[in-house]
This record gives C-alpha cells, structure tokens and sequence, in this order.
C-alpha cells in the first residue's frame, strides 16, 4: 500500500463520525428504533408481517423440486397461499430478498467495522450442538408456525395474544438452554 | 499480582461471560484477567458485567474481529 493510502485509512480509523456510524455498536436503543422502523415498512410494502424462518421452508421446497422432487401433496405447503407462494418462485418472494438483505447486510456491517473473522470450530461438541441446536430450532419453528421474529416480534407487535404465550415459552426454552449449555460448555 | 490469560477464541455468547465470571473469582486482588474474544456481542456485555461488579475495565482491539478485555481485579 502507498503512504497516501496507508495516511487516509489511519485518519478513517480515528475518524469521530466513522467511529460512531461503521465501528461501534449502535446503542440498544438505536437498534431497537431501526427495528420497528422497517418492521412496520414490510408490513406496509408487502403486506405480510416480518418472519425468518419460514423463508426458509420455501428455500427447501424450491431446491427439492430444482432437483426433481414435488411437494404438493405436503401438509405444510398444501395452502392455496403456499402453493402460489411456491409457483410465483423464488425472485417474486419479498421475504426472501429481506433474508439476503439481512444476510449481506451484516457482512457489509463486520466489513465497514474491520471485524471480519472466520472462526475456528473449537471442539467437536460445538459442532454437534449446532446441528442438533439447528434441526430443533428450524422444525420447532415451523411446528410454531414462526420463529422469535415471526410468532414472538410480529406475533406481539400485531397486538396478538400468541406473541406472548410464545413469549412465554421462549423464556422457558431459554432458561433450559442455559442450563444446558453450563453444564456442557463450562 | 498475576496477569491470567483466559481463551474464548471461537466461543459464542454468552460463554466467554460466564467463564470470565468463573475465573475471576480464582483470582486474588490486584489480579490483571485478560479475556481474549472474537464473538463482537461479547465486547458488549463482558466489559458491562465488570464495570457493574467495580473492576477496571479496558477493551483492546487486537486484530479484525479479534479482542482483548483487560479487567483488573481491584476489590
């Protein structure tokens, strides 16, 4: 790298607004602002509240049936809703573009903030966690008919009486969890 | 005064606090821990649990992505 360049990016590290807007955290607060911001602009641009993980069930059918397979006769995809869902595909599915964004975004956020790192997996028990952890979050997501941001997030800020029973029940997962994790990866 | 290294490369939250407040309490005053983290959520809350507990609290950045918090055992 040239002295020039080597000078800009040593007076971008220290810079107060660069510091506040691409290095730092945004205060929880901030966040939580941001949050409701653009939760209530995709209830309002696509009519749907916000979700995640169901994304990813329509993900799955789109790439069984790339390689062949048919999940028409699914319970889970048998809706009208569903099956227009499955045959307008993948580019014309709002909730999967949000799910890239975010995706991209966060690389985009750990790029700015140099904090860009590919971990190393510790120990075998991480990865055994992570795919036991994984299949029971994706397929008790589904059974839920939502994760913490569709069921929980948007369950509650719909004023919905089953955003907080899933409240409930996430602390009581939560609490759980923990205890498991103390006793497995201390 | 001893100066404890505590590794939590690859360890995501919160396992790095709870292994930070494990340790701290085998330390004897005037003790220097240093947790060593690469997960950025505990950059937030490692250092908010020592300052609430009254330990010196510094955070260095030591490579991308890569931190150390310092926490003096002062009481």
């Amino acid at each position: 790298m040239t002295d020039d360049k080597k000078k800009f990016f040593d007076r971008v590290k220290s810079n107060e607004y660069y510091m506040r807007w691409g290095k730092n955290a945004f205060p929880y607060v901030t966040a939580a602002l941001l949050l409701s911001l653009f939760q209530i602009v995709t209830l309002a641009v696509t009519g749907n509240p916000w979700g995640v993980s169901g994304t990813f069930a329509y993900w799955g059918a789109w790439l069984f049936e790339a390689v062949g397979g048919s999940v028409d006769k699914w319970y889970y995809f048998a809706s009208t809703g569903a099956q227009a869902t499955l045959e307008k595909g993948i580019l014309n599915h709002p909730e999967s573009w949000r799910n890239v964004g975010i995706i991209t975004g966060a690389l985009a956020a750990t790029l700015i903030a140099s904090g860009f790192k590919i971990k190393k997996i510790k120990s075998m028990k991480q990865v055994v966690a992570a795919v036991i952890g994984g299949l029971m979050m994706g397929y008790g997501a589904r059974l839920a008919l939502g994760c913490n941001i569709g069921a929980f997030y948007s369950g509650i800020s719909s004023l919905a009486l089953s955003g907080w029973v899933f409240a409930v029940s996430l602390f009581i997962g939560a609490v759980i969890g923990s205890k498991l994790l103390v006793k497995y990866f201390m | 005064m001893k100066e404890v290294m505590l590794d939590c490369f690859g360890e995501a939250c919160p396992v790095p606090l709870v292994k930070a407040q494990n340790k701290i309490k085998e330390l004897e005053i005037g003790d220097v821990l240093i947790v060593q983290i690469d997960h950025s959520c505990a950059m937030k809350n490692v250092p908010e649990w020592a300052r609430k507990d009254g330990y010196n609290v510094e955070v260095e950045e030591v490579d991308d992505g890569e931190w150390e918090v310092i926490i003096e055992k002062t009481k």
